[in-house]
């Protein structure tokens, strides 16, 4: 560490920032007024772990998101503030149009060149299209209203633990990361990946982590805390207002029944309404069985709805006090879960007209699984967080839980989608396999799903194990001392809630656990994210032995900084 | 714009200064071909909506004689209160309470208006007092009428609402607290564990999906919080003392410094715990320990409910926000939401950490310590209709008030002529120069002429001198103006429309731009390209003008101080320059 440079620095910096002496020229003159620094980095193992106490617990906890930003304090199991950004956020100070009611009422026209929502956004990943300045300006604005009206903070600089998506351009990194540096003087901030916290906030070690956000959904392979795959669709939230969008203009027009009224063109505040309000996604319909190989009775689905048309059909009436004339559209309850049908799911299209970034979720979630290794997937199948902002909607998760499970059931985990014409003795193989399998499972002697191999249709791994009583003496001593089975349960599909990416980054942040990639404040605005270090595992060694405590905290204070996942 | 036109904005530049001091910020587009210098500045642009100020809400920065806006200024709260009841609250309750109020502010969580504690009792005509009212009390909302009766939620008392609202649940139910939950969670995990014993001894292998453990349906998002926490805890907890000195977390509050110290005093025993393997953590394994199973019969209950009761029980997303937890869905899982408190904040200068706002700490008092505002040290752009057109085209003596000009209709294609006033602050006379593109950023193109860039502005003398001195009288422009208000002399280019004692009014010709393509007038009705839709606000014609003052001030205190102090304060004046970009609103074009 530089030492005298850096002391001072801080020196002056704690000063400035806690100042409350009114004489100016004191402030102007005195450089070294006899104040005890706020924030001194030289607190090492060799003295008292009160020096350190200070410093530590002071955190702010951040999660990135593309439309949203949510701020808090460790600990805390809910964000103290969630900030949108959309046109009401980014007015002139002293235009205050929006507490007008003749123009609330008025319904916003999407601007000229811009896409669906585009208005609403923090960044894109298309960084051709960004402005990052105005990325800047939006990020500044909406970080220093947290500050000063959630936050309430004492002058003391925080520490900030930022959670981010692992794909990140490293221009919009630098972007964030300068302002919270430069603007907020966050002595240092900790980067996590959303996925992994996930996870944590789910009480799990290793996950499918399916995160359905705006722009995209991000299915991530979490194993023991690491991400180990990753595959992105761009069917998410964005597309889904879109589509809900599509359908109630399609069914204003029709209410008003005029053929002379201009299209209604319903603005985004209003499809978000209706699709955070009353949108909802249909359970997995019985009839959808197209392409099944195998007799439909050996899937399990989850039925919990009759797909049987109710007589007097439920209704919605909507009302849209910002058309003209305001009105109330009464529309069938089952047409509002048709934009989660096609935006998500896109039952009606072919599997190979899908581009490579325009998965169905389902299908995502299975070639992610299939794309893990055996053991890793066999964890991570029973361990599917979903999580994102279009994961509340109702019926959702259900859906996309038993849409996979089918999928799992039809195709087993064989790479191989189509045989040819060897596809009929395969049909046969994969029946006799499932019937093998259903039996076992009825009699009772269930063990982990093993991968199939798709070569030998009667492997060993099929047919009755011997009973080795040494064994079962260890699997019962393992039970006895060990983690619980739950733990170790893997081979179905199971789907696990998570209080998400937030309250993971306030699990992690409470219980002080120093991630991986840690920013310092100097040595980013120094020079900036290229000081950071090319390896990616820089920290992890120091993290996980301790060599003594001199050693220890040299490498805690570390010299190098890597910016692991997002290097 | 939600101000009135005609209005001025004033940018502040800090944006574009501070984008060069990070070295990495290498942007992926070419920079901007033209030099700073050069570049006008564009209203139009969206990243301006961050630059622009109204004079009001700028401050000053005397020691870097710059403009401060709201980004370059560092923030430091001095107090903290609550806007509803003005009561101080503590720095240590703010750490320990959170930033709402803890008394009986509260705001409807439907409509966000503070609400009012009353008696379910109806008031006993007889008795006027408050004391006389017994009986359960509630929360409502005198605005719309939404009170925790519907969440089923009364209070025994009518002080003290925050603790009492903290232990019931919506429903009426009683909410344990978290030491109340601490301990059940233990004494359930001691029952688990008993149990699981006794399956062992039992031999009973039954499959580990089955989760029987849930015992009272769904937790809340708070409960599952804390389970989780306590589970991490507990983790780690017995994950560390084989690893006492680690570095990562050397902390009182810490568990693992617990051990540590114990460990400095029982040496041998640390040694054994060394060269024991750390078992490493596991994941969580029942609901006491945070893990949820999705469940799909509550999404299935969700979708019956917005089936059966519809739009009304749904919140709206505003609502959802302004809820602790946001995760909430129906109307019936609102709480009433505490009032954030706000805070009194000193202001200081991001460059040279000079304060350049502080206000009084007492909460109910408005005034300030230390304020240096913009508005003292910056000349004030205004610009109005110069009433000539108007008056010349309705002659008739009988309106006695003259047209006033409608703003908000301008004419595309017509000259207009507007006054532009400056007013200087200042206690010396300044020299002004203004400069501005000729026609106006952004898809509709507005000309614009300054007829007089360069002029004079007077000091800011006391008023009186003006009045007294008549001999200093300047230059009164009424002269020219006819009695009937027409103009005699016209309007002349270079020359300045009328001075005062510190004001000074020149003219701009302002043509407004077609809000449609002028070509598309002279091919008459065949135009078959649809019409581009104008974005909002863009038929509001903005002007930037670039303003340079020159004046010369005393040198400043501190500077004096500086030097020598023995010279004669009257010789040291120096120069100074001060410019920046403002955009002024003339008023929006008439759609033809």
């Amino acid at each position: 560490m530089s030492s005298s440079i850096g002391g001072d620095r801080k020196v002056s910096l704690g000063r400035s920032v806690r100042g409350t002496t009114p004489r100016l020229k004191d402030l102007a003159s005195t450089p070294e007024s006899p104040r005890t620094p706020l924030f001194r980095s030289t607190s090492s193992a060799y003295g008292s772990p009160g020096g350190s106490f200070r410093t530590e617990d002071e955190y702010i906890v951040l999660e990135l998101g593309s439309r949203f930003v949510r701020g808090g304090f460790p600990g805390e199991s809910t964000p103290r503030c969630t900030l949108s950004f959309g046109p009401d956020e980014q007015r002139r100070v002293g235009d205050y149009r929006q507490w007008d009611p003749e123009y609330t009422l008025a319904r916003r026209k999407r601007k000229r060149g811009q896409e669906w929502g585009q208005e609403y956004e923090l960044y894109q990943m298309d960084l051709s299209q960004l402005d990052m300045g105005l990325v800047e300006d939006k990020f500044e604005r909406a970080m220093r209203e947290a500050y000063n009206k959630y936050f309430l903070l004492d002058p003391k600089p925080r520490r900030i633990l930022l959670a981010l998506p692992p794909l990140m351009p490293r221009q919009l990194l630098s972007t964030v990361l300068g302002v919270l540096f430069g603007n907020f003087q966050a002595p240092s901030i900790t980067l996590m990946a959303s996925p992994v916290l996930s996870s944590v906030a789910a009480g799990l070690r290793s996950a499918l982590v399916v995160d359905i956000g705006w722009a995209e959904t991000t299915v991530t392979g979490i194993y023991e805390y690491r991400e180990v795959h990753q595959r992105k669709s761009i069917r998410a939230g964005k597309l889904l207002s879109k589509e809900m969008a599509k359908l109630l203009n399609h069914e204003l027009d029709e209410w008003i029944d005029d053929p002379n009224a201009p299209k209604t063109e319903i603005s985004f505040e209003e499809a978000e309404e209706v699709l955070s309000r009353v949108g909802w996604c249909k359970s997995r319909p019985k009839s959808n069985r197209r392409t099944l190989y195998f007799p439909a009775r050996t899937s399990p689905v989850l039925e919990e709805f009759e797909d049987a048309v109710e007589s007097p059909e439920p209704v919605i009436t909507i009302p849209f006090p910002r058309n003209v004339p305001p009105t109330e559209l009464t529309i069938p309850f089952a047409s509002l879960a048709k934009p989660a049908e096609t935006a998500l799911f896109a039952p009606n299209t072919a599997l190979n007209e899908f581009d490579d970034d325009e998965l169905p979720l389902h299908h995502l979630i299975y070639r992610t699984l299939l794309s893990l290794p055996m053991d890793v997937r066999g964890l991570c199948m029973s361990r599917i967080v979903i999580t994102g902002g279009v994961s509340s909607l109702p019926g959702l998760k259900t859906r996309i839980l038993s849409e996979l499970d089918a999928l799992v059931q039809q195709r087993g985990w064989d790479p191989v989608r189509s045989y040819g014409s060897a596809s009929e003795r395969h049909e046969r193989i994969l029946r006799e396999r499932k019937e093998n399998l259903e039996r076992r499972r009825e009699e009772g002697t269930d063990k982990v799903g093993e991968s199939l191999n798709p070569e030998t249709p009667l492997s060993a791994a099929l047919q009755e194990q011997e009973e080795d009583a040494i064994e079962h003496k260890l699997a019962h001593l393992a039970l006895k001392n060990g983690p619980p089975p739950v733990c170790t349960t893997g081979g179905t599909i199971r789907g696990v809630e998570t209080l998400g990416a937030w309250a993971g980054a306030s699990l992690v942040a409470q219980l002080r656990i120093r991630g991986i990639v840690e920013v310092e404040r100097d040595k980013f605005l120094q020079h900036g994210l290229a000081g950071a270090n090319r390896e990616k595992d820089v920290s992890v060694v120091p993290q996980r032995q301790s060599i003594g405590p001199g050693v220890g905290r040299g490498a805690g204070e570390r010299g190098s900084w890597t910016l692991g996942v997002w290097a | 714009m939600a101000q009135p036109f005609p209005y001025t904005y004033y940018s502040c530049d800090c944006y574009d200064s501070k984008t060069a001091s990070i070295p990495t910020k290498r942007s992926s587009q070419p920079p901007p071909p033209e030099d700073e210098d050069e570049r006008t500045f564009d209203p139009r642009n969206p990243r301006s909506n961050y630059s622009l100020y109204p004079l009001e809400h700028l401050l000053y920065c005397e020691d870097c004689q710059q403009i401060r806006c709201p980004r370059c200024v560092i923030e430091e709260t001095l107090n903290w209160f609550c806007p509803s009841c003005l009561f101080e609250v503590p720095s240590s309750m703010i750490k320990s309470e959170g930033n709402r109020c803890t008394r009986n502010c509260y705001n409807c969580p439907v409509c966000t208006s503070p609400m009012m504690v009353n008696s379910l009792e109806p008031p006993d005509p007889n008795t006027d007092d408050r004391s006389g009212i017994g009986g359960p009390w509630v929360l409502s909302c005198p605005y719309c009428h939404w009170s925790t009766v519907d969440i089923g939620i009364e209070f025994e008392k009518h002080t003290g609402i925050t603790q009492q609202l903290s232990r019931i649940a919506n429903g009426g139910k009683p909410i344990p607290t978290q030491k109340e939950r601490d301990k059940e969670r233990d004494r359930r995990k001691e029952l688990e564990s008993k149990k699981k014993e006794r399956e062992i001894l039992s031999e009973s292998d039954d499959s580990p999906t089955v989760d029987r453990r849930r015992v009272d349906g769904s937790l809340s998002h708070e409960e599952l919080f804390s389970n989780l926490s306590a589970f991490y805890k507990s983790q780690i907890a017995s994950a560390t003392p084989s690893n006492p000195f680690s570095p990562h977390d050397i902390n009182f509050s810490s568990p693992s410094s617990f051990s540590r110290i114990m460990n400095l005093y029982s040496s041998t025993s640390s040694k054994k715990q060394k060269q024991a393997k750390p078992t490493p953590m596991r994941e969580a394994a029942s609901t006491l320990e945070g893990l949820t199973i999705h469940d799909s019969a509550a999404d299935a209950t969700a979708i019956e409910r917005i089936k059966k009761e519809g739009w009304s029980i749904t919140l709206s997303s505003t609502q959802k926000h302004d809820q602790l937890n946001p995760n909430m869905q129906f109307d019936d899982e609102l709480r009433p939401v505490a009032t954030l408190l706000r805070t009194k904040r000193g202001k200081r200068c991001r460059n040279c950490r000079h304060i350049l706002s502080k206000p009084e700490s007492k909460i109910t008092s408005t005034r300030y310590k230390i304020k240096l505002l913009a508005l003292n040290h910056i000349p004030r752009l205004s610009l109005r209709a110069l009433s000539t057109t108007t008056a010349q085209q309705n002659p008739t003596p009988g309106t006695s008030a003259p047209l006033t000009f409608d703003y908000n209709a301008l004419k595309s294609g017509i000259p207009t002529h507007f006054l532009l006033t400056l007013s200087n602050p200042l206690f010396d006379p300044i020299r002004v120069t203004l400069a501005t593109p000729s026609t106006t950023p952004g898809k509709i193109q507005s000309r614009i002429t300054i007829l007089c860039p360069q002029f004079e502005v007077g000091a800011n003398t006391d008023v009186w001198d003006d009045a007294l001195s008549s001999s200093l009288s300047p230059v009164k422009r009424g002269s020219v103006i006819g009695p009937d208000g027409q103009i005699q002399g016209g309007i002349e280019a270079g020359k300045i429309w009328d001075r005062g004692r510190n004001w000074t009014r020149v003219v701009i010709e302002i043509v407004p731009g077609f809000l449609k393509p002028v070509t598309g007038l002279a091919f008459g009705g065949n135009g078959g390209v649809p019409e581009e839709m104008l974005n909002e606000d863009e038929d509001v014609l903005e002007i930037p003008i670039f303003v340079r003052l020159e004046f010369e001030a005393d040198v400043s205190a501190e500077d004096r101080g500086l030097s020598d102090s023995k010279e004669s304060e009257k010789d040291k004046r120096e120069k100074r320059e001060e410019a920046f970009w403002t955009v002024i609103g003339v008023g929006r074009i008439a759609a033809i």
